[in-house]
């Protein structure tokens, strides 16, 4: 996101928004809680009718909340939502829809069961003498998808659909009612570059006949490409709304943030590194399949690059124990120096018994308890190497401190995990193998789905870990986050290390030419 | 348009064909008139019953209380002197229960196998203190629907094509129907497109418990009389019916094809068994063991396939 924003002109000759046109919608004083925490406090926000206001913030800043107050997920708790001068009471998506509010979701909302046409008119069926009209069902989906400009036949089945499409699904089942308002929540994560083209057109056409569009995005470049006005908000409050002309890339982070961003890596280690805490001589994840050869030596963060599903995420894994490898010969050295027993086909308990933790990229699947309280599932990580009956350390002061230690941002440590933001859900991972004791860490996209404050905090920990006498073995498909955080950058191609690049001299270019294209001859993976 | 959730796969409609042809070939009587319109008869009711049940798993639930549902409605109008107010108090009775899981598990949360299974004990109760032993006497006016032909055809085939076209006009040209798909399929998904997902959950066990109605009625006026626990094989057998034809249980897949063989090819097993003089106790081992291979068979999760 940084990234994107360096590259980003300073200015855009946008129009002022010196529009007399009076306000479509007006939020006023709105707030909303989920159990304990307090996901909009006093929001009040006005947008006006051919318009494309921004929504943004940092992750667990309130966006999604306030439009899904729009949208009729949810009622809030205090304050009113205007329309053209009436007040709404949203009760349900389909009041919101009847009211002229349209919404593309964040989450995929295609039905696998139904048709591409079926999923376009479900809810608003057009019907003939009370039946289905099964004609007028195809016929609306064809005007819509050909209108639209995507070529995409209503009869497939929603199951059929790649995310992509399902997201141009949900796009044209968003225009395809006769709205005022239409709220796009992160439409472009899935797209490809042809049909996020697309989708600005649409958003323009809208624009032009007078609609009011939120769009809700934390990607900078598209804010201040597409959008006329941006509102911010930050912890569940209002902090500014302002015309895209007033506004810097800069200031617009600033506002995000809510403090001057200084620092977002840690500095490298001073210190060369160690012995190898994992020294990779031959790993073969899948039967068949190609060798990695690598090394993760104590004291360094060791980064995995390369495109996407080239995989590094099968070398991770399989080093975890957790997709248990074809074939590997790995040595280990403790954190004595001494050689241990370490093979990753048996699974991930043995791996975890030798102090080496895998933090997933889907924290909430494979990582953490999200009904269960903060503390619970850092106390968990002390349970490591207890057999079944042994009684459990109850040791409150650990957790304590590893969530000082942590930085966490909870009101309390019996709040639940699924209640926290992405970059607190992190940092509970971590921390949970933290108290667990490891002094290997094999982290997986370390800091996706967290916002830029939290990312510094999360980078801080990884590197103090190493400082310590860790290893980490990084994946990452962000290439910035690469070079900023880590030592050494290995380029996987086709399930080898193709390339060993030290962070200090690794571009984004020069990776990129890594991935892609074979590097000279050389022992990759493993430093001289 | 419908078939990638029918759930209908080769297997599930060479079934019966090669059930039907085994008992041909093998079972001494099997085609003898008498015999095949008893298969009819017998059949019937479970075709009604697990219509009722598809409707029901296609919302990723249950119904457990059709039998009871079937014996209540049984025993009430065998005891009514007036068909009429019979028919019109079961028919209440169906609504209610209907209305009663629906609320219990779209709204309340209640799992809908503890759900039903809770109306259908406490139906149970109901239909003894109905009826407490077999008995009763189902006025002639109604046994004259079932026991005939109309037009030539016998009157249980036209009780099971007007049920099944009901079910059939319902989920494939009626916004019900596409909802109730929608629901099953994902109902977070679909409550964010507009579907009122409670209201069509509510309606398909309300569907489900008229049909169980309508079964109830259909067999009490075959034998003429009420028993209390005349429905109590139904709850399971419907279920089982249902997996057979395809149905998921786990919602959005099913269709009425797929219950027609499923019904069929239960009542053929159960007609053969009878036919081989087999013990009578084997036909409930037997649908139990059906019961699990016929979920077993479905491929999990292959909604939209």
């Amino acid at each position: 996101m940084l990234q994107a924003a360096r590259t980003m002109p300073d200015t855009l000759a946008h129009p002022a928004a010196a529009d007399a046109r009076p306000d479509l919608i007006v939020v006023q004083g709105v707030s909303k809680r989920f159990g304990s925490t307090a996901a909009l406090q006093d929001v009040s926000l006005r947008g006006r009718a051919g318009s494309i206001h921004a929504i943004t913030g940092e992750n667990g800043a309130g966006k999604s909340t306030l439009m899904k107050l729009l949208a009729g997920v949810h009622q809030p708790d205090a304050g009113e939502i205007r329309m053209a001068g009436q007040r709404l009471q949203l009760r349900s998506p389909a009041a919101a829809r009847a009211a002229g509010i349209s919404t593309v979701f964040q989450e995929l909302t295609v039905l696998p069961n139904l048709t591409v046409a079926e999923n376009l008119v479900l809810g608003r069926e057009p019907r003939r003498a009370g039946l289905l009209d099964h004609a007028a069902i195809h016929a609306e989906a064809q005007a819509v998808l050909s209108r639209i400009g995507i070529t995409l036949d209503p009869q497939r089945s929603g199951a059929s659909l790649t995310v992509g499409e399902q997201q141009l699904v949900e796009i044209a089942k968003g225009v395809s009612t006769d709205a005022q308002v239409f709220i796009f929540d992160e439409p472009t994560a899935p797209l490809n570059r042809a049909e996020v083209d697309k989708l600005e057109q649409l958003l323009h056409a809208l624009k032009a006949q007078d609609k009011l569009v939120f769009y809700i995005s934390h990607r900078l470049d598209e804010i201040f490409r597409l959008c006329d006005t941006v509102s911010v908000l930050k912890d569940g409050r209002w902090v500014a709304t302002e015309p895209i002309g007033a506004l810097t890339s800069e200031r617009l982070i600033t506002l995000m943030v809510g403090r001057e961003l200084q620092a977002l890596f840690p500095p490298r280690a001073s210190t060369p590194p160690g012995v190898a805490a994992l020294d990779v001589r031959s790993l073969t994840p899948l039967a068949g399949g190609a060798s990695a050869r690598l090394q993760l030596r104590r004291g360094e963060i060791v980064g995995l690059g390369g495109l996407e599903g080239q995989g590094q995420r099968e070398i991770v894994r399989a080093l975890a124990g957790a997709l248990p490898p074809a074939a590997c010969d790995v040595q280990r050295l403790g954190r004595d120096g001494q050689p241990q027993a370490y093979d990753p086909r048996q699974g991930v308990a043995h791996v975890v018994a030798l102090g080496i933790g895998l933090v997933p990229e889907d924290r909430k699947l494979e990582g953490l308890y999200l009904d269960l309280p903060i503390a619970d599932n850092i106390w968990l990580g002390l349970l490591r190497g207890l057999g079944l009956v042994r009684r459990a350390p109850r040791q409150r002061a650990v957790v304590t401190d590893l969530a000082k230690q942590l930085q966490l941002r909870a009101g309390s440590l019996t709040q639940d995990v699924g209640d926290l933001s992405g970059g607190n859900q992190q940092k509970v991972m971590i921390g949970r193998w933290l108290a667990a004791g490891v002094d290997t860490l094999l982290v997986e996209q370390p800091t996706r789905g967290v916002d830029v404050g939290a990312k510094a905090e999360i980078y801080g920990l990884l590197r103090a870990f190493v400082a310590e006498g860790g290893a980490v073995l990084a994946l990452s498909s962000d290439l910035p986050e690469l070079i900023g955080l880590c030592d050494r950058i290995l380029v996987v191609r086709g399930g080898r290390v193709v390339g060993d690049v030290p962070a200090a001299e690794a571009t984004e270019e020069g990776l990129l030419a890594l991935a892609l294209v074979d590097a000279p001859a050389s022992a990759p993976g493993v430093p001289a | 348009m419908t078939a990638l959730r029918s759930g209908i796969r080769r297997t599930t409609l060479a079934l019966p064909v090669v059930l039907f042809a085994l008992l041909a070939l093998a079972a001494p009587g099997f085609l003898a008139p008498q015999n095949l319109a008893n298969i009819i008869g017998q059949i019937t009711a479970l075709l009604i019953v697990s219509l009722g049940q598809m409707l029901v798993a296609l919302v990723a639930g249950i119904d457990l209380s059709v039998g009871s549902v079937m014996s209540l409605a049984g025993s009430l109008v065998a005891t009514q002197a007036d068909p009429l107010l019979g028919i019109g108090l079961a028919l209440l009775l169906g609504l209610l229960v209907g209305v009663v899981n629906g609320l219990g598990v779209a709204v309340a949360g209640i799992h809908p196998l503890i759900m039903t299974l809770a109306t259908a004990t406490f139906l149970q109760g109901l239909a003894y203190l109905v009826l407490p032993i077999p008995g009763g006497e189902v006025p002639a006016s109604l046994r004259s629907l079932v026991n005939g032909t109309l037009w030539g055809v016998p009157q249980p085939l036209l009780w099971c094509a007007l049920c099944a076209g009901a079910v059939a006009l319902l989920l494939h040209h009626t916004r019900l129907g596409l909802h109730l798909f929608a629901v099953g399929a994902q109902a977070r998904s679909a409550q964010l497109n507009g579907v009122p997902v409670v209201a069509v959950t509510v309606s398909a066990y309300v569907a489900c418990s008229l049909l169980a109605v309508v079964a109830g009625i259909y067999l009490a006026a075959r034998v003429a009389s009420g028993d209390p626990t005349m429905g109590a094989s139904f709850g399971l057998e419907s279920v089982t019916a249902v997996a057979l034809g395809g149905v998921q249980l786990t919602g959005g897949v099913g269709s009425v094809l797929g219950v027609v063989t499923g019904a069929l090819s239960l009542g053929l097993m159960t007609n053969g068994i009878n036919l081989f003089g087999i013990s009578p106790f084997l036909r409930g081992a037997l649908t139990g063991v059906l019961l699990l291979a016929a979920v077993c068979a479905q491929r999990r999760k292959v909604v939209g396939l």
